[in-house]
């Protein structure tokens, strides 16, 4: 699958802290990748270098098949439509008012902004002053200020962030039926897991301006199969007999994780054990949960 | 695509909707009406002879007392809205941040323009109304309202910067304030010292000056040839003030 956004070695420093670190992003295009990690992980940051609001340190970007410069930055993100942070909006005036704006900015008739206000099913509060909208509210406006124009591509970052459960899966709907009624690609910033997990086709996980892991989400469910954990009555020495006996495993709080869950190994962990004199207490198969697989990858605790 | 100057001159104007900002020099205008009322009612028959020049030498102290003010109201009303709906990030996706910042600035112009043209008909008004018998030069009237819409230009682009920096308005308002006292009390300092506070060039070119007789307490006006070499470089240092608050503001990262 071709790639729309592409990045090699991109790097933001400030006061020479990384906050984004040789970051290789590949987004493929028709894609929902989903961009994860923790608070202050270099998200937005990220999100900003793409749009070429921030420069990079270091490094490239390559945006809808095109290398970006400060030249064509414009020309290349009137492509684009986003989404940063908060919603941006003209409170004094009203949602159509304010649509008319980005219509007048991005050079495209205003008709179209009746077709942008009925995807995100604004029709009736296009009259009313943005001010008195509620957040929810304003994110669907600035979702449908960033559809304007037909985009190819869409950067949101954290578009459901203080917005109640109702509006949070009202957002979600609208995302999810982006690329496949519209053909838009979308990256999404999220420090929620869950919600990425809901929605995303693709994932990217970044902590301290690292990333961390890029692939299908599906790939990344493969990394939640099944482990086995095993107890014995000496944990220890069942640890180095496997050890010695060259099976994969490691030393977990409460057990032995089997690295391998394969039959085969199995058996041959389990009676090299017995014939070693240990007693086998439990045998207990765990699935690994996506906050399992990111704890793995970053190596910390984090909320997500 | 970067949209051409005029579509984002368009765009300044949508914004503008509903903010009422043409009131600002109306309201700054109609204060200075009331006041040259009120000097000229009280003015003697030999001072109304001269009224023009009574204008041109009062109307500059007026000036700098009320136009950093209005710079700075303007500025903020402008920019606000921007900081307040938290704007700028979508729309530097759409124009450079220097066409942005030139673009605010030509609108912010627009409504010093519209005070400095009512001025401008004030002092022909003023010159019906009370029946002045000299008779007004025009290239006077131009040159003194070319210092009064050139030092506003430079106080506006100041403010500008300010307003698009501060996440609170009161900041950019209070220097404003504090530049009309700035501006009131350069007058009475010793040249060179006033020459440092911008705020006071409303009376650094004078286009006219007054004589006040101590013992039979009566002043008289006369024109004063205009200091152009001094002005042109003004011009050249409201350019340069401008062109480093546009480059300040532009390397801030939104």
């Amino acid at each position: 699958m071709k790639s729309i956004i592409t990045t090699e070695a991109l790097t933001k420093r400030y006061h020479q802290k990384a906050v984004v670190n040789q970051l290789d992003l590949s987004v493929p295009s028709g894609s929902i990748y989903g961009f994860l990690g923790p608070n202050g992980a270099g998200k937005s940051t990220t999100i900003k270098l793409l749009l070429g609001l921030i420069k990079p340190t270091t490094g490239s970007i390559r945006l809808l098949e095109n290398e970006v410069t400060e030249k064509n930055r414009l020309t290349i993100l009137s492509n684009t439509g986003s989404l940063i942070e908060s919603p941006a909006y003209y409170g004094h005036l009203s949602g159509e008012e304010n649509l008319r704006i980005i219509c007048t900015l991005k050079n495209v008739p205003e008709t179209e902004i009746s077709r942008v206000l009925k995807i995100v099913r604004m029709e009736g509060q296009k009259d009313k002053k943005v001010r008195q909208y509620s957040l929810g509210m304003k994110q669907r406006l600035g979702l449908a200020a960033a559809l304007l124009g037909n985009p190819r591509l869409l950067l949101l970052d954290e578009p459901t962030n203080g917005l109640d459960p109702a509006g949070i899966q009202e957002m979600r709907d609208l995302i999810c039926s982006l690329p496949a009624q519209y053909g838009i690609t979308v990256l999404i910033s999220s420090h929620l897991l869950s919600e990425i997990d809901q929605m995303a086709t693709h994932v990217g996980i970044i902590d301290r301006g690292h990333l961390l892991f890029q692939d299908s989400l599906s790939c990344l469910h493969e990394h939640s199969k099944s482990q086995l954990l095993l107890h014995t009555d000496d944990d220890t020495k069942a640890a180095q007999v496997l050890k010695a006996h060259r099976i994969p495993a490691e030393r977990r709080k409460n057990g032995l994780c089997l690295c391998h869950s394969e039959d085969a190994l199995v058996i041959e962990a389990v009676s090299t054990l017995v014939r070693s004199g240990i007693g086998i207490l439990r045998l207990n198969e765990q699935q690994m949960s996506l906050e399992d697989i990111f704890l793995r990858l970053t190596g910390r605790q984090v909320s997500l | 695509m970067n949209p051409s100057l005029f579509r984002q001159l368009q765009a300044e104007y949508q914004k503008g909707r509903r903010r009422h900002l043409l009131l600002l020099p109306l309201g700054f205008l109609s204060f200075q009406i009331l006041w040259a009322a009120w000097q000229l009612q009280n003015a003697s028959e030999s001072e109304l002879r001269t009224g023009y020049l009574l204008l041109f030498h009062h109307l500059p102290m007026m000036n700098a007392i009320l136009l950093p003010m209005m710079s700075a109201v303007i500025a903020s009303r402008l920019c606000d809205m921007e900081i307040k709906g938290d704007t700028l990030k979508l729309l530097y996706t759409m124009q450079r941040q220097g066409r942005f910042y030139d673009c605010k600035y030509l609108t912010g112009l627009q409504y010093l323009a519209a005070f400095t043209l009512g001025q401008g008909a004030l002092i022909l008004l003023a010159g019906k109304l009370w029946h002045f018998t000299e008779p007004l030069r025009g290239i006077m009237l131009l040159e003194y309202l070319a210092v009064t819409f050139s030092v506003s230009a430079a106080l506006l682009a100041i403010q500008q910067m300010l307003s698009l920096f501060s996440s609170n308005q009161i900041l950019p308002l209070t220097a404003g304030l504090i530049g009309c006292f700035l501006g009131l009390f350069s007058m009475f300092f010793p040249k060179p010292i006033a020459r440092l506070f911008l705020w006071g060039y409303y009376a650094a070119f004078p286009v006219a000056s007054m004589d006040w007789e101590r013992s039979t307490r009566i002043a008289s006006y006369y024109e004063v040839p205009f200091p152009w070499t001094g002005f042109l470089v003004f011009l050249a240092a409201v350019v340069l003030i401008y062109l480093l608050c546009r480059t300040i503001t532009i390397r801030k990262e939104v």
